[in-house]
């Protein structure tokens, strides 16, 4: 490294020699003098080496930097390399006892339904077989009603075929009998309307009198006073005046 | 019963009863003040009659001067009240007095110069009168006249629908 390049050898410094030849031959500003010098070189020299370190350790920083940056990315890869491994030999290993214990699972379920199934096949043979039988034997009973009952409603139907014969003729009588009434009925009610009509104009007659009676009654009857009706009283007093002078003698 | 001459005026029981009550009242006037001349207090006016009143003094020839005179003549008109033939006359409406007087004066002078006529009213009758003497009734109203004729409107009405 070039930290210490310019390391003095074992000889002595100028300082050291400045030191000596000031304690023999300077006087105190002299020594002031190179004190300053020596000063002013010293930060010279402390600045070069100072640009000069500055730029060696940039330089080594940087270096360091991308050594550090490989040498991280470098572990960094192994050891993703690494963890991927592991990582993929950890799932692989879980995923293939989970499947393992899902085929089991899985197997035993579809023992469990084949069974299941296998069994209600049977039962549904076994109903179908009850059901066929059922069927056949209410089929067969079915058959032997409707046997009966034919029969039955053949010999129903005679039986109501002769009915309807004689109530056929008893209508037919019924109806010549009702036709003979109708026609009764008819001259007996023409009879009875004409008599009716007869009745009714004789009460129209009637009536229409006593109406028109009434009605020249209220007619006249308000047209007529004292006074106007006089004459015709004592005329009619004058026709009956022989009776009522024979009853006041009495 | 006393023989009264009546005028056309008095017409019924009511108006003999008027005439009655009017005497006694004009009785006890001439006596009240012929006592009261006797006093020798004032004799007050002298009491006026009415149409009637004068009418049937006049008509028989009666003087009310003397009290005798008066009373006999009071008790007689009640005689003649109760005892007077009176014939019923009924009407549709109500009569007007003038008509009331020409059928008494034809009733005094055809058949009794005495009777008195009680009057009534009766809508029904239409027109005429009904006469009741004492034992017989005389309908003589235009509604027992229609009654009689019902047969001919009848016989006109049938003669009417044979000829349709």
């Amino acid at each position: 490294m070039g930290l210490f390049s310019k390391k003095q050898v074992d000889e002595p410094t100028q300082d050291e020699v400045a030191d000596d030849a000031e304690r023999d031959f300077l006087d105190e500003t002299f020594r002031e003098e190179l004190r300053n010098h020596g000063r002013w070189y010293f930060e010279k020299v402390i600045k070069e080496n100072g640009t000069l370190f500055k730029k060696e350790l940039d330089a080594t920083v940087a270096q360091i930097s991308v050594e550090l940056e490989e040498h991280v990315i470098k572990q960094l890869d192994a050891s993703i390399t690494q963890i991927n491994t592991e990582l993929k030999e950890h799932v692989t290993q879980r995923l293939d006892e989970q499947f393992a214990e899902y085929g089991k699972a899985m197997q035993e379920a579809q023992q469990f339904t084949l069974e299941s199934l296998t069994r209600s096949a049977h039962d549904l043979q076994e109903q179908h077989q009850k059901l066929a039988e059922t069927l056949k034997k209410s089929i067969s009973d079915q058959e032997e009603a409707l046997n009966k009952v034919s029969s039955e409603n053949v010999t129903r139907m005679d039986a109501m075929k002769d009915a309807q014969d004689k109530a056929l003729v008893s209508l037919n009588e019924s109806a010549k009998a009702l036709q003979e009434q109708h026609d009764q009925m008819g001259e007996t009610l023409k009879k009875n309307v004409a008599d009716q009509q007869e009745i009714l104009v004789n009460a129209f007659e009637g009536n229409m009198a006593h109406i028109v009676e009434h009605y020249l009654l209220d007619a006249v009857g308000d047209q007529y006073d004292m006074k106007s009706q006089l004459p015709s009283i004592i005329q009619q007093m004058d026709e009956n005046k022989q009776a009522i002078v024979d009853d006041m003698k009495l | 019963m006393s023989e009264f001459v009546l005028p056309a005026s008095v017409i019924s029981k009511s108006d003999i009863s008027r005439l009655v009550i009017e005497l006694e009242w004009v009785d006890n006037e001439i006596t009240a003040a012929a006592v009261r001349a006797g006093v020798g207090s004032e004799s007050g006016s002298q009491p006026v009659y009415s149409v009637q009143l004068n009418d049937f003094l006049d008509k028989n020839k009666l003087s009310l001067e003397k009290g005798s005179e008066r009373s006999d003549l009071i008790k007689q008109l009640r005689a003649f009240k109760s005892d007077a033939p009176v014939i019923h006359m009924t009407f549709a409406g109500a009569a007007d007095r003038e008509s009331l007087e020409q059928l008494t004066a034809w009733v005094r002078e055809q058949v009794n110069p005495q009777a008195l006529i009680a009057v009534g009213v009766q809508p029904s009758l239409v027109g005429g009168v009904y006469i009741r003497t004492p034992n017989k009734v005389h309908d003589l109203s235009l509604r027992h006249a229609f009654d009689g004729r019902r047969d001919v409107l009848v016989k006109e009405l049938e003669a009417l629908r044979v000829g349709k």
